[in-house]
């Protein structure tokens, strides 16, 4: 049976049970639309208020569920406005499906009204894109899309359709479709186990990194296994965070720019550093040619463009991080390792002296540790965060006590602020089972803070805590400490927050003491729907320790 | 390091494109460049030289072979 290119693409998408678009409408996918007017029932819509918007919430959907996130723009500036939330997934390695409108082929470089080079744009930001201007190509290249999206190293995919694609005429057969070179993913064989099991066997002083591939994979368990088993202390990067609790006495914390100072510290004595699932980006390395000077480096990713990219590794293992740690545990020893955990216990304490000192510079005023460690504990660390980027997503790193694996979503690579947002509106619908709470400063809550109305309309219980410090926080921060204190074009007013949140319907207060703090939250933390709880914090606070850009690990500041 | 790269990849719009953008998010310059479309094979070979770092080339190479359309690639120094 004939149908157009637009039903043709929905059914593509049921077939792929897609249950939810984030999106826009506009003049070229308007057809799309039009089919999707008949199918209310079978996907959700949701309407966000900005295209960039629309790829946050489809980041958050992926990360939170699993799934490839979808959505659907329009051509030039739909399309363009897209473009920072498929960066963002790709640097994170978030599986999306973005699908933009484009207009008729006829029309392909004429300069039509909202025609923009797509492909062009999009091409160094995702991991495939292919631009379809017939229907009956439709099947095979949605198929190919979630294929790549979700296989291998997660990433976003782009489908640009023309107009007349979309109105044209086709039958439908869907067929699933294998990209043999993402098929097979673990390239590693018994030898290599045997020889990684040597190497950590043989190993005193181990420290094994714990990267956002052991959530992709799934991994947890195993990580947890090892670490107990092979008594290992184990930190994480900001994505590998929620992969391991406190409750497991191995676990040594965040490391990196803004991590604990004892992971830092001892990357640089460890004798082995085993990586799983990270990229050794340069906000964990540091300076690269004085990172781990004394270790062997066992690097597991299952890019293989990953191995010897920033840091040489010794024994590289191309493969997923589950199945190579299952093949791995038998032949792990029972470790005796002890007295190297104490040394980061050692190190814990002068970091908690410095952090007591820096704490007493603001009796009067909330800082931001504070109100993440309050949140922590009213909501027993069993909640969603999504944090934005700069000071608030690092206390959020720092001082939320994740007890469940996959509750922390932030935006690592890309660095996106505006991004908290948007990408809770994807949890909240990606997992409504949860409470997702957005930890937000007063600069990126206004990048995109028009996703007040997407929370309105769709009634979504997100809580919003915006620690307000009247500043771009981490940028004052540098100022502060490398800049002299020049404070150039960072002091920020904003809005009033309470009646803006209000003529959206949402709760709202704000606090400034104290003293009010524990009662606050609790009143936020109890509100059965979306409340914004703005919390006026210590106007030059700063997060540490911190590693200076292009110093070495082990030279951590402390204050 | 002058290096020659050989790539054998599926004859798709885009794939010289993507591959080129490796290059030049590195400022990678190619000094020569042929690529040709294999007569009823809808493959294509693309053959380019370039001065690259030589800790650089071996990412370089496995980066353009994650391009989905790569099939093969290969790459040697050339000597002077």
């Amino acid at each position: 049976m004939k149908m157009s290119g637009s039903e043709i693409l929905i059914k593509s998408l049921l077939k792929e049970r897609v249950e939810v678009i984030f999106g826009y409408p506009g003049g070229a996918n308007m057809p799309i639309y039009d089919a999707l007017y008949d199918y209310g029932k079978q996907i959700r819509h949701i309407l966000v208020r900005h295209e960039q918007g629309a790829a946050h919430a489809a980041e958050g959907y992926a990360r939170i569920t699993g799934k490839p996130g979808v959505c659907l723009v329009t051509s030039g500036p739909g399309a363009t406005n897209l473009v920072t939330g498929v960066a963002d997934a790709m640097m994170d390695s978030v599986p999306m499906v973005a699908i933009t409108g484009q207009v008729a082929a006829e029309y392909l470089g004429s300069d039509a009204f909202q025609e923009t080079d797509v492909m062009g744009i999009t091409t160094p930001i995702t991991k495939w894109n292919c631009q379809v201007t017939h229907a009956d190509e439709i099947v095979e290249t949605v198929a190919k899309a979630f294929y790549i999206a979700s296989h291998g190293r997660p990433g976003p995919v782009v489908i640009d359709i023309t107009k007349n694609a979309q109105f044209e005429e086709a039958d439908f057969f869907y067929k699933k479709v294998v990209v043999k070179k993402l098929a097979f993913t673990n390239h590693f064989d018994d030898d290599e186990v045997r020889k990684a099991a040597d190497l950590i066997n043989r190993s005193k002083r181990p420290i094994l990194l714990v990267g956002h591939g052991v959530l992709i994979s799934g991994a947890e368990k195993e990580i947890d296994e090892l670490t107990r088993k092979g008594e290992i202390p184990a930190a994480a990067t900001l994505h590998g965070l929620s992969v391991m609790s406190w409750s497991n006495p191995w676990f040594v914390g965040l490391t990196g720019m803004h991590g604990k100072y004892a992971p830092n510290v001892l990357t640089n004595e460890a004798d082995l550093v085993i990586s799983a699932g990270m990229r050794f980006d340069d906000r964990v390395v540091g300076k690269m040619s004085e990172y781990a000077p004394l270790a062997k480096v066992i690097h597991v990713d299952v890019d293989a463009s990953e191995h010897n990219k920033n840091i040489k590794a010794d024994l590289p293992i191309v493969g997923d991080i589950k199945t190579f740690l299952k093949d791995l545990l038998p032949h792990i020893n029972t470790g005796h390792r002890r007295s190297w955990r104490e040394q980061f216990r050692i190190l814990d304490k002068k970091e908690q002296t410095a952090e007591k000192k820096r704490l007493k510079k603001h009796r009067d005023d909330i800082t931001m540790d504070e109100a993440i460690k309050t949140l922590s504990e009213k909501t027993n660390g069993q909640s969603i965060i999504v944090a934005d980027v700069g000071q608030n997503q690092m206390f959020s790193a720092r001082y939320y006590d994740f007890k469940k694996p996959n509750s922390f979503i932030t935006s690592g690579g890309l660095g996106t602020m505006g991004f908290a947002l948007p990408a809770a509106i994807g949890t909240a619908v990606g997992n409504p089972k949860r409470q997702t709470y957005v930890v937000v400063g007063d600069g990126g809550i206004q990048m995109t803070i028009q996703e007040l109305g997407t929370i309105m309309q769709e009634n979504l219980p997100i809580k919003i805590l915006l620690l307000n410090n009247e500043f771009l926080g981490m940028v004052r921060q540098w100022q502060e400490l490398f800049f002299d204190k020049r404070y150039s074009f960072t002091n920020m007013t904003g809005p009033n927050y309470v009646d803006l949140a209000k003529a959206y319907g949402i709760k709202a207060k704000k606090i400034s003491k104290k003293i009010n703090l524990r009662t606050a939250i609790s009143e936020f933390v109890e509100s059965k729907e979306s409340y914004l709880l703005e919390i006026k914090v210590a106007k030059e606070g700063n997060i540490f320790p911190m590693v200076p850009t292009g110093v070495a690990v082990d030279k951590v500041r402390l204050e | 390091m002058l290096y020659t790269v050989d790539i054998v990849t599926e004859n798709r719009p885009g794939v010289l494109y993507r591959i080129a953008g490796l290059l030049t998010k590195r400022k990678i310059n190619i000094e020569r460049i042929n690529a040709y479309a294999v007569k009823g094979k809808g493959i294509s070979k693309i053959f380019f030289t370039a001065d690259v770092e030589k800790k650089v080339m071996e990412t370089l190479a496995k980066q353009i072979y994650k391009v989905i359309e790569v099939a093969d690639i290969k790459y040697h120094e050339v000597s002077h």
